[in-house]
């Protein structure tokens, strides 16, 4: 261990020597406390928080991931090109020591300013919220400044799927499909049947049934929140469209009906309902009655949310950093995975190519959808196909399960909207980003960096 | 007297062993690039101090960095103490000195042995105290707090031959360890390699300065072209069975002449030389610079004190220049002097004036180059290019 910490012990002097942590800190710092006096918010205390909320902690991963990289690719490939590690190499340490003693460094160097950045979120926010008026701050402290846990409608995928599958058989039969066609038939079927789940025609009701599961035992007598969106195919000419609600069961529970609600599609609505709505067993009955002349669709997985207080924000706000912590971690091994077998200019281009296939992941599942890399023919709905899907969508698939194994985390979302990150949630990211994603990339690097020869470059110093 | 000789602890237990060792560098698309080393063969025993001569480009360093398993062998085997080059727990009997002091620049020196003595697994008193020693030994006691950045390409040399003995190790492995150095340092640097050889370490030594080489090593392997040119002691060599070299105190010109007569009636006169030895270049450099640092603060490296405690053990050391003493005085004198006097005063014995100047007693060497020396012709050395040298060391002095 000893060898590991003097490892790392030297990333951090090269960092405070070449003045990397006092650049990067101060950076991080500016863009904490400047971007909330440069960005434009909705005028509400909530929206504004959420606001810096997002920008901020949205800035801070930009910042540390970009510096992580550029860092991991640096510390290792600058050593290698410049020979210092011929010396070390020749001295009782492992490869993989080597290897682990400058993610470590990089980790540490992460960890203080990590920490630095997200004091200063945490208490520029406090200080804000404790200038507003007392109302105004017990709503941010209801909404945003709170940790909620969440609970929504069961997954109706088993349904849909069940459906669009009776539907092809019985399309099956009575009409003669082309082979080829089969797929797209199914899709257009599946696609119709989610419309069908999530649509509320004009004077129809739409019922959800949520289990809140064992948070029933601490909700007795507390107001919960439902959190709503909604889109609508037609505008309305207020720009808004009306919303019945009822809450609980008829001679089961306790009911609530709201007022007439004016409310915009498109958009994220929250609304108090009253406490000990729920039945018995803690499942929540929620109607919607569509009293407009249009469809109104209720997405699925984002359509309808109960959020309820389960704690504080502090501790949330920290679980939130421990998160972004874990992308680190991811990014350093990437770093330090490309500078294993690369010199530094094409590792940090590898690395930053790599980060980009990620953001990109939405033109990789595109692909994956639509089967083939080919464009398809938008008037006639046609696919589009090519010699390269047999390598490339397997491929493409396997790319996005991985990135969907980082990307699941969404910490600045929930740390916006007041949504809790569970513990195990923390500790799902790091099994999954820090442990598998991560370790995956620590492996191949180790292997690669334990096979170089570290001679075959001269000195560049 | 050969440093083998005079270092005692040399056995027949083979330290490093090379068989059949070859290294073809490749390109991108693996074609044969260069064979910088080529089906080379040797071994190491302990306690000897072991040459790698040859001139740029040979294999030298090649062979130095395959041994350290900086390189992977094309072909071959090479066991260090028993193991293979990759084996971790073997390094920490390993000191390597690159033949560019490869340290990080942020570091100051005394951070730089800490982190090195960390990668020993030393406790931080061991460190301490080691460091302390090292810098002392390395001239650089005054200047812990600089960056090493900032150090003049000999201080880094020193720095880094620190760094190699952080571990007191048993085999000390130097690329080219005079490269940069003065010619105080580069003497410290021989006798330090005596010393540690003297304590049962083995020195494996690349250099292509000759001297160097001879002043020191007991066994040399010449490169040319990536393979083994010569190979074994430098008494094996060197040494020049056909001739005999007698060296006394200055003699009465009546009993030269005797002796004269005695050796003229057995082999012809041109056969037959008589010379002053002269002390070498370096030594003559070390005398004058001695004195004058009595008067002289320099803001560079400093002359180094003794060698290491923890590396001296029991051992006192002896000079390199009073080792090539010992060779010149040994009876049997039957090799060439090791260093070459710079002015070799080479003279005819049938010259009778310049016979009377020899016979002369307490004549100083710088005075005899005026009526004696002429350089031979095989040994380009230039009295007047040497004194520019000295000059330019010493500061313009002339």
């Amino acid at each position: 261990m000893q060898r590991i910490l003097a490892i790392a012990g030297l990333t951090w002097k090269a960092a405070l020597r070449f003045k990397l942590f006092l650049v990067i800190a101060v950076l991080l710092i500016l863009a904490v406390v400047g971007l909330p006096l440069i960005i434009k918010d909705d005028g509400t205390a909530q929206g504004f928080t959420q606001i810096i909320l997002t920008y901020t902690l949205g800035a801070i991963t930009t910042l540390l991931g970009l510096s992580t990289l550029w860092l991991a690719c640096g510390t290792l490939a600058r050593d290698i090109e410049e020979c210092q590690i011929q010396i070390v190499a020749t001295k009782p340490i492992a490869r993989w020591q080597i290897w682990l003693g400058k993610w470590l460094g990089i980790m540490s160097l992460n960890t203080v300013l990590l920490a630095i950045s997200g004091t200063c979120v945490f208490g520029l926010l406090q200080w804000r919220a404790a200038k507003l008026p007392a109302e105004v701050q017990q709503i941010l402290h209801e909404q945003i400044l709170v940790s909620r846990g969440s609970a929504k409608e069961a997954s109706s995928n088993a349904d849909i799927e069940s459906e669009t599958e009776r539907i092809l058989q019985n399309r099956l039969k009575s009409a003669a499909v082309e082979k080829v066609d089969v797929f797209e038939v199914r899709k257009q079927i599946h696609e119709q049947v989610k419309a069908d789940f999530q649509l509320v025609p004009p004077s129809y009701q739409r019922v959800w049934k949520i289990d809140l599961g064992n948070a029933k035992d601490f909700l007795a007598g507390k107001p919960l929140q439902l959190r709503v969106k909604f889109n609508s195919a037609q505008k309305s000419a207020s720009g808004t469209f009306l919303a019945m609600w009822q809450v609980g069961e008829p001679q089961k529970t306790k009911l609530w009906r709201s007022e007439p609600m004016s409310l915009a599609p498109d958009t994220f609505h929250e609304f108090e309902i009253p406490p000990d709505l729920f039945d018995a067993t803690g499942v929540l009955t929620i109607s919607f009655e569509n009293p407009n002349r249009t469809a109104l669709l209720f997405p699925l997985d984002e359509g309808m949310e109960v959020l309820y207080p389960e704690g504080g924000f502090g501790l949330n706000f920290a679980r939130g950093l421990g998160i972004i912590f874990c992308w680190m971690a991811a990014l350093a091994a990437l770093g330090l995975m490309a500078a294993s077998f690369l010199s530094f200019p094409v590792a940090s281009f590898f690395a930053l190519g790599m980060l980009l296939v990620v953001f990109s992941s939405g033109t990789l599942a595109e692909s994956v959808d639509s089967g083939s890399v080919a464009a398809g023919n938008e008037e006639t709905g046609q696919v589009g196909h090519s010699v390269m899907d047999v390598v490339l969508i397997p491929a493409f698939k396997g790319v996005l399960t991985v990135i969907s194994l980082v990307k699941s985390y969404s910490p600045i979302e929930s740390l916006s909207s007041g949504r809790s990150i569970s513990w195990s949630e923390l500790a799902a990211a790091f099994a999954q980003v820090v442990l598998l994603v991560g370790g995956c990339f620590g492996v191949t690097g180790i292997i690669f960096f334990s096979r170089r020869e570290l001679a075959t470059v001269q000195g560049t110093q | 007297m050969s440093a083998a000789e005079s270092t005692p602890q040399s056995n027949g237990e083979v330290v490093v062993s090379v068989r059949g060792l070859t290294k073809v560098f490749k390109d991108f698309w693996n074609r044969p690039k260069a064979r910088a080393v080529d089906g080379v063969d040797f071994e190491v025993r302990k306690g000897e101090i072991f040459g790698l001569l040859g001139p740029n480009g040979s294999g030298k360093s090649t062979t130095i960095k395959l041994l350290l398993g900086l390189l992977n062998p094309t072909k071959g085997h090479i066991e260090v103490f028993g193991h293979s080059p990759r084996h971790v727990p073997t390094k920490s009997r390993i000191g390597y000195l690159p033949e560019e002091s490869y340290l990080y620049r942020y570091l100051n020196s005394r951070e730089t042995l800490d982190f090195f003595g960390n990668l020993f697994h030393l406790d931080k008193a061991d460190r301490d105290r080691r460091a302390e020693q090292l810098l002392e030994m390395v001239g650089l006691g005054q200047t812990q707090t600089r960056a090493v950045g900032e150090f003049s390409k000999g201080m880094q040399r020193r720095i880094g031959l620190a760094q190699a003995l952080i571990n007191d190790p048993d085999l000390v492995i130097l690329d080219e360890p005079t490269a940069g150095l003065d010619p105080i340092g580069c003497r410290e640097v021989k006798d330090l390699i005596v010393a540690l050889a003297r304590r049962g370490k083995t020195v494996i030594l690349s250099s292509h300065l000759l001297s160097d080489v001879e002043d020191v090593c007991d066994r040399v392997v010449i490169y040319y072209g990536g393979k083994i040119q010569a190979n074994g002691t430098l008494k094996e060599l060197l040494a020049k069975p056909d001739s005999l070299r007698i060296t006394t105190p200055v003699l009465p010109r009546e009993t030269l002449e005797k002796v004269l007569a005695i050796i003229r009636h057995d082999i012809s006169t041109s056969d037959v030389r008589v010379d002053n030895p002269t002390q070498n270049l370096e030594s003559y450099f070390l005398e004058v610079v001695n004195k004058a640092r009595a008067a002289n603060v320099t803001s560079g490296a400093q002359s180094g004190a003794r060698v290491a405690e923890y590396l001296r053990g029991g051992a006192e050391v002896q000079s390199s220049g009073e080792k090539v003493l010992e060779k010149l005085s040994l009876p049997l004198a039957a090799k060439p002097t090791p260093v070459k006097p710079a002015a070799d005063a080479a003279l005819a014995i049938a010259d009778g004036g310049k016979l009377a100047a020899l016979a002369q007693p307490a004549a100083p060497v710088a005075q005899l180059e005026q009526p004696a020396p002429k350089p031979e012709s095989s040994r380009p050395v230039d009295l007047s290019k040497a004194d520019e040298k000295l000059s330019a060391l010493l500061g313009g002095k002339k």
